[in-house]
């Protein structure tokens, strides 16, 4: 039958192959066209073919839970258990990075840590842009050495449970591998540097580093600007502005690995990603950065008075948000939204405390909850 | 603020408070923290009519009902309104 795995194939992990799929997903690749019709049949040279085809990677999507073909392509080399040679190979390929993908996944799954690690690090150095299906079927970017990041650190890929592997440091100290040398290490060094002389106040680093990264881009500098500042601001508008953030696919550390992996063409390639994006909003959140410790500072001093959070629910019952909005779109736009900024998160930060207090601890508990999932508090 | 009861029919029942402008995508998110499924392994139906996740609760009318479910695996189906299945 279609479905059965070789029976010369190895168990892996003590159980057939294809049972590192789990049952429902399973049965849901075995329903597919795209199996029935395209991998009947393959061996590991037309397997090839059909994965230089692929132009997307992805785990299930849409309300049927429909796998995608990258998804078909993974279960058939599980069941057709390749060579670890022609692994390799699909690994080392430079021309087809979606043939790439697939060896690494591949590998992630069947092969021994050892292994994984050695294959897979290289792979790091691949930048290149890659389509992913997310589950509710629209397609979003993502790069190589973001998804190999994740093969390596998660333990969830694609709809698929990766087995676990041993800790880089286990195996370093067992001398099976040698410790990780990034290819960029002297920009780490020169971020470890910049960092030391960020606690000797800003000005100062401001003029140092307009002295020391002269050659850099300006969107980079603007983006390390940024960055300092948000190094300071870890209280809860930091973590919102975080999740925003990710959103946008650009968490905090993706942006430093992604900025020490570039090159100059690189460079030139961000910024025009960038002005797409508007990186008027990088401007923005940078003023809204030093905004935000200015009044912090006054709310640190507030927080204690009960008249100070009568004002400031006063003042959060008359504003609104729409007219706001229009304001900040007409009219002068960093002054506008560096306003609204400011309105916006201080509203948002009273709503949350006032969700999370109600005297009824189970409502509070749900608003907990809710606030922790991004959701509005109960309306009562 | 209403409060829905959703019902596995493996055994796992679960009480969840939401707002009626909530979406069916939030709710899966609220009985993802309750039961410990992923949301987006969880399929909310009603007697075969499954619930799509960006329409709001009050637009597919969900008040305060007990609903039924059942689960698949990972899957948890809800059958609204108790018609008996």
């Amino acid at each position: 039958m279609a479905n059965r795995t070789d029976p010369a194939a190895k168990s892996i992990r003590g159980t057939n192959p294809q049972n590192l799929v789990e049952k429902i997903v399973r049965s849901k690749i075995y329903q597919n066209t795209y199996w029935k019709e395209q991998c009947f049949g393959l061996t590991a040279e037309t397997l090839v073919d059909k994965a230089m085809e692929l132009d997307h990677i992805g785990g299930t999507y849409g309300g049927n839970r429909k796998p995608t073909p990258f998804m078909c392509l993974v279960m058939k080399m599980l069941q057709i258990q390749p060579e670890k040679d022609i692994v390799v190979e699909f690994i080392k390929n430079d021309d087809y990075k979606y043939v790439r993908v697939l060896g690494a996944f591949y590998l992630r799954l069947t092969g021994i840590d050892s292994d994984i690690y050695r294959y897979l690090e290289p792979l790091y150095n691949d930048y290149r842009k890659v389509r992913r299906k997310s589950p509710d079927g629209n397609f979003m970017l993502t790069h190589v050495d973001e998804v190999i990041d994740e093969l390596l650190t998660r333990d969830y890929s694609c709809d698929i449970a990766l087995p676990r592997i041993k800790k880089r440091w286990t195996l370093e100290s067992l001398g099976v591998l040698d410790a990780r040398k990034s290819v960029l290490e002297d920009d780490f060094e020169e971020e470890e540097e910049k960092d030391e002389m960020e606690q000797d106040g800003l000005e100062e680093e401001v003029a140092h580093e307009k002295d020391y990264y002269r050659a850099r881009s300006p969107a980079r500098e603007r983006e390390r600007d940024w960055r300092r500042d948000s190094h300071r601001h870890r209280d809860r508008d930091y973590d919102r502005d975080r999740d925003y953030d990710r959103e946008r696919g650009r968490g905090r550390d993706r942006e430093r690995d992604r900025d020490r992996d570039r090159d100059r063409d690189r460079d030139r390639y961000r910024l025009r990603e960038e002005k797409e994006y508007g990186y008027e909003r990088e401007r923005d959140r940078e003023r809204e950065g030093r905004e935000r410790d200015r009044r912090d500072r006054e709310r640190g001093r507030r927080r204690s008075r009960s008249r100070s959070r009568s004002r400031e629910r006063k003042r959060h019952g008359r504003s609104s948000m729409s007219p706001r909005r229009h304001e900040a779109e007409d009219g002068n736009a960093p002054e506008e939204s560096k306003k609204k900024g400011k309105k916006e998160k201080k509203e948002k930060k009273e709503k949350k405390d006032d969700g999370t207090d109600h005297p009824d601890p189970e409502i509070a508990e749900a608003n907990r909850i809710r606030a922790s999932l991004g959701l509005k508090p109960l309306k009562l | 603020m209403i409060e829905v009861v959703l019902n596995d029919r493996l055994g796992k029942k679960v009480r969840v408070k939401c707002n009626d402008d909530d979406t069916i995508g939030d709710l899966k998110k609220l009985v993802a923290a309750q039961t410990g499924t992923r949301a987006d392994k969880i399929r909310i139906q009603k007697w075969y009519t499954v619930y799509k996740d960006h329409i709001t609760l009050k637009d597919y009318e969900i008040h305060d009902e007990l609903i039924e479910f059942s689960s698949i695996g990972m899957v948890i189906v809800v059958y609204v309104g108790g018609h008996g299945v």
